[in-house]
């Protein structure tokens, strides 16, 4: 295999909206996407964290992306989804404003995330895919939970 | 080093199956052979088993354990047809072996051959097999009990006069006992207090030098009646028989005072009756059980697990189902179409309620199966504690949740451990007391309702609340004058407080203060509860009660803030509607008298800081009052929804532990809600009371 083909890898990411910016996830950590249903709140839980819901038996907590990432708050639409994906072995929901599309992006037009494009610490950020007419930013799913965080949730794991 | 055995994985399997059975049958065997008086048929069994197990390992071609269990089975030959007497001695030998052969089996396990030495205990094993026969034959004894008598020694009778009567006394000692001389010594001081030693076999002398062996034979003269010398020999430690004779000229006449130690021979009557009862059940349970044995299969519990949790799904779709019939049947009337559905939806539901049942079973086990090992515990912890202890097991075949099992083993062990080290007296004690010098430890598993108990009851000193009070002062745990101001049965509940222990004497297994902390912790997890009723001197009885099974529990809904939550109903003590006006501030804090007592309100709505509602506080409020170990808490609720089986789900490794909350479960309509953690709210609320 020569260099420049091992270089320039495709992967398809699954395209979502937020707020008015355009994000891609890596679609092997997409499990589905569902729509909105009723949340149960849990108490003494980070703000984010909006609650739980069943999902076909199974319980799985949700988060909320526009209040991780400090975003403008919106009311619920028709279009708004919650996306399951797996972060490090845990399933959980994400609510997004919506799923347009899923992608195929070379590796080739992602370039390293320009510190000023978004307000969201750059950790998160995998790259910047820049698309003919728009770009999408790809996140890093499994950083979605600051170290801080992390270390939090594995210490009060429940078993 | 590693091991290599002559067979395939099939048969090393089924080897090890068939061991770990013969294993467990020796085990409950020899306890019970400690036990009975009539043994023929017990040695006969064990003999069997050992047999069985040297057949077996000499096929694999694992020397060291038929080595062992041929070693063994000499012995239990030689009991079987009376050449060797079956003393504690023996008894301890065969307890050894059968620890080494539990140890050399998991060698085929792990296939890597242990650091065990068998050279000593197969010497041990050789030396008990090849002892002298100490039972005397009735002929021999006769034989025995004469003495001879030089002419000093008959002139010393002669001169006895009329208030002095002369007996012979044959006394056994136990032949383990490292201290034979001493015990000897102490023999022969005892002989000296009672009265005139005219001869001894072994002599004095002997005795001083050290030469003694198990019997010994006095000749005793003295003004004390037989019932007093009888008493007094039997106190003597390590005997394990004598007989008193009353001593005429050159012949002895039985005085009719065939002793063994007094106390052996009331606890084997107990035992007999006991035995006898069980052992029929328990045959009838094992002729099941081989029935049974061909026709099951080995299941990882992941796998059931699974299973039920699949089942959990299937039930919440069920309930589901059935709603959404209702919605059509609303929509398009009644219809085939509709008409087909209802069947199936009910069919679905049967076969769903079945499926749930069944796996449920499928997860029970016999408690027998933890409760088996208890019996040789307490003999050796009971002969560790130098104590005598009837150890009674009763319901072994109530069944529960195997995961449940596998968490009260220790809580368990540690309440059995703490009745043999504290609660139960020394047999002097006991005697003092007026009480049987053997005391009386119970084990019971029953059903009730929807739940197991599990009770261990002792007849021992009791848990006095004078001294958990005084240890809790010292120890910082409470003021003193709240610690007077306690109730009785508060003041016992301290002793579910960590850092407290009443022990005066820490032993190497209980009395570190960390115990029965840590047994409610344990029994907290599987949602049990645990309880304790005592009576200083007369014994002590702890409750424990457990859900039938972890993943499924019945619960109360109730409301609040328009969410439901899910209280186990476990941990309810009742439900009661009071006014806004019946609530008083207690130390700052909302409570209400119920009957008398004074019942701190925890408001709900205020701990999980959910969105209040004004209206309904004022004229009705509910409360769940709930208990934990003696204490009570009335929780705040909006309303009252139901009872109902919920199936519990983890919130999950991602929100973690949320304090107040045990879980979550799915609701028939889909929704989620949250279940409380009665003992976490518990601990916070007396965390916010301090």
């Amino acid at each position: 295999m020569s260099e420049a083909a091992r270089k320039i890898e495709e992967k398809q990411f699954v395209v979502f909206q937020l707020s008015k910016e355009t994000y891609g996830v890596d679609i092997s950590k997409v499990w589905e996407i569902i729509i909105v249903q009723p949340i149960t709140q849990v108490p003494h839980t980070a703000e984010f964290i909006e609650g739980i819901i069943n999902l076909r038996g199974r319980v799985i907590p949700v988060i909320d992306l526009r209040k991780r990432f400090n975003l403008h708050q919106d009311e619920y639409t028709r279009s708004t989804r919650i996306m399951v994906i797996e972060i490090s072995g845990n399933t959980l929901g994400m609510i997004v404003d919506g799923v347009s599309e899923v992608l195929r992006i070379s590796s080739d037009i992602v370039e390293p995330p320009p510190p000023a494009i978004t307000n969201i610490d750059a950790d998160y950020l995998q790259g910047v895919a820049k698309l003919e007419d728009r770009l999408v930013i790809l996140l890093n799913l499994d950083k979605l939970l600051s170290k801080q965080e992390k270390l939090d949730l594995e210490s009060t794991m429940l078993d | 080093m590693g091991l290599q055995f002559d067979a395939s994985p099939e048969e090393i399997k089924l080897f090890l199956e068939e061991a770990d059975e013969h294993l467990q049958l020796l085990e409950e065997d020899l306890v019970r052979l400690e036990k009975e008086d009539d043994t023929a048929d017990l040695l006969q069994a064990i003999f069997r088993s050992a047999h069985t197990l040297k057949g077996s390992s000499a096929t694999l071609g694992h020397q060291r354990m038929a080595q062992l269990t041929h070693a063994m089975e000499n012995i239990l030959d030689k009991l079987r047809k009376d050449q060797v007497t079956l003393t504690t001695g023996v008894m301890d030998v065969l307890f050894e072996a059968l620890d080494l052969l539990r140890v050399l089996k998991e060698e085929i396990v792990t296939l890597e051959e242990s650091d065990v030495d068998l050279t000593g205990m197969l010497e041990g094993l050789a030396a008990v097999a090849n002892q002298e026969v100490v039972k005397p034959e009735v002929k021999v004894e006769k034989e025995e009990y004469k003495m001879e008598l030089d002419s000093h020694e008959k002139q010393v009778l002669r001169e006895a006069g009329e208030e002095r009567n002369a007996f012979l006394i044959n006394i056994s000692l136990q032949e383990n006992s490292e201290m034979l001389p001493v015990r000897a010594l102490i023999t022969m001081m005892t002989m000296r207090e009672l009265g005139e030693i005219v001869k001894s076999q072994p002599s004095m002398e002997d005795i001083e030098r050290e030469i003694v062996s198990t019997k010994m034979q006095v000749l005793l003269l003295t003004d004390k009646p037989v019932d007093f010398l009888n008493n007094s020999i039997n106190d003597l430690p390590d005997i394990v028989e004598f007989h008193i004779d009353s001593y005429q000229g050159g012949e002895s006449v039985p005085e009719e005072i065939e002793v063994q130690p007094s106390v052996l021979a009331q606890e084997a009557k107990i035992e007999e009756v006991k035995v006898q009862n069980g052992s029929n059940n328990k045959a009838a349970a094992k002729d099941i059980k081989i029935n049974k044995q061909n026709r099951t299969v080995r299941v990882d519990v992941e796998l059931l697990d699974n299973l039920m949790n699949l089942v959990g799904e299937l039930v919440i779709d069920r309930t589901r189902l059935a709603q959404v019939l209702g919605t059509l049947e609303a929509r398009y009337e009644d219809t085939d179409l509709t008409e087909d559905l209802n069947r199936t939806s009910i069919h679905i539901g049967r076969v769903t309620t079945q499926l749930q049942e069944e796996i449920m079973k499928a997860r029970m086990l016999p408690v027998e199966s933890l409760f088996n090992k208890f019996p040789r515990m307490m003999r050796d912890l009971s002969q560790k504690a130098g104590k005598e202890v009837d150890f009674q097991m009763e319901g072994q075949e109530t069944e529960l949740d195997r995961s449940i099992i596998e968490e009260i083993g220790d809580p368990l062990i540690h309440l059995l451990r703490n009745s043999v080290d504290h609660a139960i007296e020394t047999p002097e004690e006991r005697k003092a007391m007026g009480k049987n010098p053997v005391g009386m430890i119970k084990l019971g598993a029953h059903h009730e309702e929807n739940h197991i108990n599990i009770v261990v009851r002792d007849d021992g000193r009791g848990i006095d609340p004078e001294k958990i009070r005084a240890s809790a002062v010292k120890k910082g745990l409470i003021a003193e004058d709240v610690a007077h101001r306690l109730g009785d049965q508060e003041a016992i509940n301290l002793i579910f407080a960590s850092g407290l222990s009443t022990a005066s004497k820490v032993s190497d297994i209980s009395g570190r203060g960390v115990g029965m902390d840590v047994v409610r912790t344990n029994l907290e997890k599987v949602n049990g509860a645990i309880e304790i009723h005592t009576e200083v001197g007369k014994g002590t009885e702890i409750k424990i009660k457990l859900p039938l099974t972890l993943a499924i529990i019945r619960a109360l809904l109730v409301n609040l803030s328009q969410r439901v939550y899910a209280i186990p109903l476990t941990s309810v003590l009742e439900t009661i509607r009071i006014t806004n006006d019946q609530i008083k501030i207690i130390n700052k804090r909302e409570a209400i008298v119920v009957r008398g007592n004074v019942l701190p309100l925890l408001r709900l709505r205020e701990l999980f800081n959910t969105p209040g509602v004004a209206e309904g506080e004022n004229d009705k409020i509910f409360v769940v009052v709930v208990n934990m170990a003696g204490q009570q808490l009335g929780i705040v609720v909006d309303a009252l929804v139901g009872e109902q089986e919920v199936v519990i789900k983890s919130l999950g490794k991602f929100i973690g532990d949320v304090q107040g909350i045990a879980g979550a479960t799915i609701l028939g309509d889909g929704s989620v809600a949250l279940i409380i953690d009665v003992p976490s709210l518990m601990k916070k609320f007396t965390a916010m009371a301090s």
